[in-house]
């Protein structure tokens, strides 16, 4: 058995964290989920929970306290309109956590697999494992010319979403990054923040994912997806080369007093922290930073210092300020 | 392939408090929305042309499909098929899926379609009185209609997943803990 992605090594040996996957499917008995009633629903969940192979965990979304859904939103593993959609659905999860379906989510079945570092062609296939187990009892609305059909026209055919998350904390700090945008958008690409606003995101963090669906396999999604992504890539190189040929003391300067604050301060928000976090993982992999790594990937930490973890791990609510408080806490621990 | 205009965001703020903003490129949805008004305008121009019927299995109407853009049922890609295929072509670039079939049906489908196409030709090669091409595409024909054997696809997937469809009944609540990191 594999663990969750993010606490791998893999996560954290260069601008490439994860690989995700994500295939949308629909059952040709259902109506789609606009026109789709809760006993309906509440069928059609039962059925799909029977076909996904029996080592997934099924979680009762109604059951599940606040916080443990926002854990699993901060993990990416559900969506937001997911947990609004007040109509029965069910979350599927494989026991290391990498495999998940969401079921009646805005498709019958959203299949999700990630994979820590470059690793795509892996996701796809486990992906892909869990969609023929599916398949092998139900049946899906599959068109022979349009391939999947899903309840929005912009996922028909293979109803794949690729993505890489990526870190670019030189890059987005130029110019060019600005430029890069419209740029990989022509190729059907997009690049977003997952932890932030707008293009600035949060500690350097980046989606990076195809927008079509329809009329490429889903290994050439996949190749344009990682053709522009190494692009991104090498540009980010470059600003860092830059960068550090340019003013390398101050970038010094800059992911030590990160580390500082990280390990000493009593009172910190998301963002700073966040921020904080993305150079000294900088530091880390450019041997900018000569202290011990923590035991757990700055992914792993970025994650747990969101707020439903705070509030799980300390088993009650919290306001912001108290949250404030118990994440300076929960860094000085892994830091000091 | 058309513009996707990056840059422009539409946020979702989960709550005033929570740092986790996801980020909507509404490039994609814009392109889409505009798309379907200038079906739309196309059509109150042709007056003559009434507009489509609902979709007969969902009731789906054809105002509704392009105030939200999404399709009810399966039935609702035949039922708005125009629009469907003009709106592929524009923000898909293709209407021609060349990707994953599904197992149990694929091969099927993929035979149906290559008879098809060899139907076809058959017809044009007998038209041309081409008949030694004729010959041998009805000898290829007929293989691809002989009931296929049980090899393949099914007994590999037998071999990935051997029974294991069961027992899902007290799994329900987060007392099955799921392992945490
Ligand atoms: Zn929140
Ligand atoms: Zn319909």
């Amino acid at each position: 058995m594999n663990n969750p992605w993010f606490t791998q090594p893999g996560t954290d040996e260069g601008p490439v964290l994860s690989s995700r996957i994500r295939l949308a499917r629909n059952l040709r008995k259902y109506p789609f989920h606009q026109k789709l009633n809760a006993s309906a629903a509440a069928g059609m969940v039962a059925e799909i929970s029977g076909a996904v192979p029996s080592d997934f965990y099924k979680l009762d979304m109604q059951s599940l306290s606040e916080a443990e859904q926002k854990v699993f939103l901060e993990k990416h593993i559900v969506s937001p309109e997911f947990l609004r959609w007040d109509l029965p659905r069910g979350l599927m999860i494989s026991n290391d956590q990498n495999v998940s379906v969401m079921l009646n989510e805005e498709d019958h079945v959203r299949i999700q697999s990630v994979r820590p570092g470059d690793a795509l062609a892996d996701a796809l296939a486990t992906a892909n494992a869990v969609d023929d187990a599916i398949e092998a009892t139900l049946e899906y609305a599959f068109h022979t010319e349009y391939g999947f059909l899903t309840a929005c026209p912009t996922n028909t055919g293979t109803g794949l979403r690729a993505s890489y998350m990526i870190h670019l904390p030189c890059l987005e700090r130029t110019d060019k990054f600005k430029t890069l945008l419209p740029a990989i958008s022509k190729f059907g690409i997009t690049l977003r923040g997952i932890y932030g606003e707008g293009t600035e995101s949060m500690g350097g963090i980046y989606q990076i994912s195809n927008q079509t669906t329809l009329g490429k396999t889903e290994e050439e999604i996949i190749q344009v997806l990682q053709n522009m992504t190494r692009k991104v890539i090498e540009h980010e190189g470059h600003a860092r080369e830059k960068m550090l040929t340019t003013h390398r003391a101050d970038q010094e300067n800059i992911i030590y007093r990160a580390y500082g604050v990280l390990a000493y301060s009593r009172k910190i928000t998301t963002k700073e922290a966040m921020d904080l976090l993305s150079e000294v993982r900088l530091g880390y992999l450019y041997g900018l930073l000569d202290r011990p790594r923590p035991t757990k990937t700055i992914y792993q930490i970025m994650m747990e210092i969101q707020p439903g973890h705070l509030q799980r791990t300390a088993g009650r609510e919290m306001d912001e300020t108290e949250r404030d408080y118990a994440r300076a806490q929960y860094l000085r621990e892994i830091f000091v | 392939m058309q513009q996707f205009i990056g840059g422009k965001k539409k946020e979702i703020h989960l709550c005033q408090d929570c740092s986790i903003k996801i980020e909507m490129p509404i490039s994609f949805e814009n392109i889409f929305q505009g798309f379907l008004n200038s079906i739309q305008s196309m059509q109150t121009n042709r007056p003559a042309k009434p507009p489509a019927a609902p979709c007969a299995r969902c009731g789906m109407t054809h105002e509704q499909f392009k105030s939200k853009g999404k399709l009810g049922c399966e039935d609702c890609y035949q039922a708005f098929a125009k629009e469907v295929e003009a709106l592929f072509k524009n923000v898909q670039g293709s209407t021609h899926h060349t990707g994953k079939f599904p197992r149990r049906m694929g091969v099927d489908i993929r035979t149906r379609r290559e008879a098809d196409d060899l139907r076809r030709q058959l017809k044009e090669a007998v038209e041309a009185e081409n008949y030694e091409e004729a010959a041998r595409l009805r000898d290829t024909l007929r293989i691809l209609e002989t009931p296929r054997s049980k090899t393949g696809t099914n007994e590999e997937m037998q071999r990935t997943f051997p029974d294991e469809q069961q027992g899902f009944e007290g799994n329900t609540s987060m007392n099955r803990e799921v392992p945490h990191e």
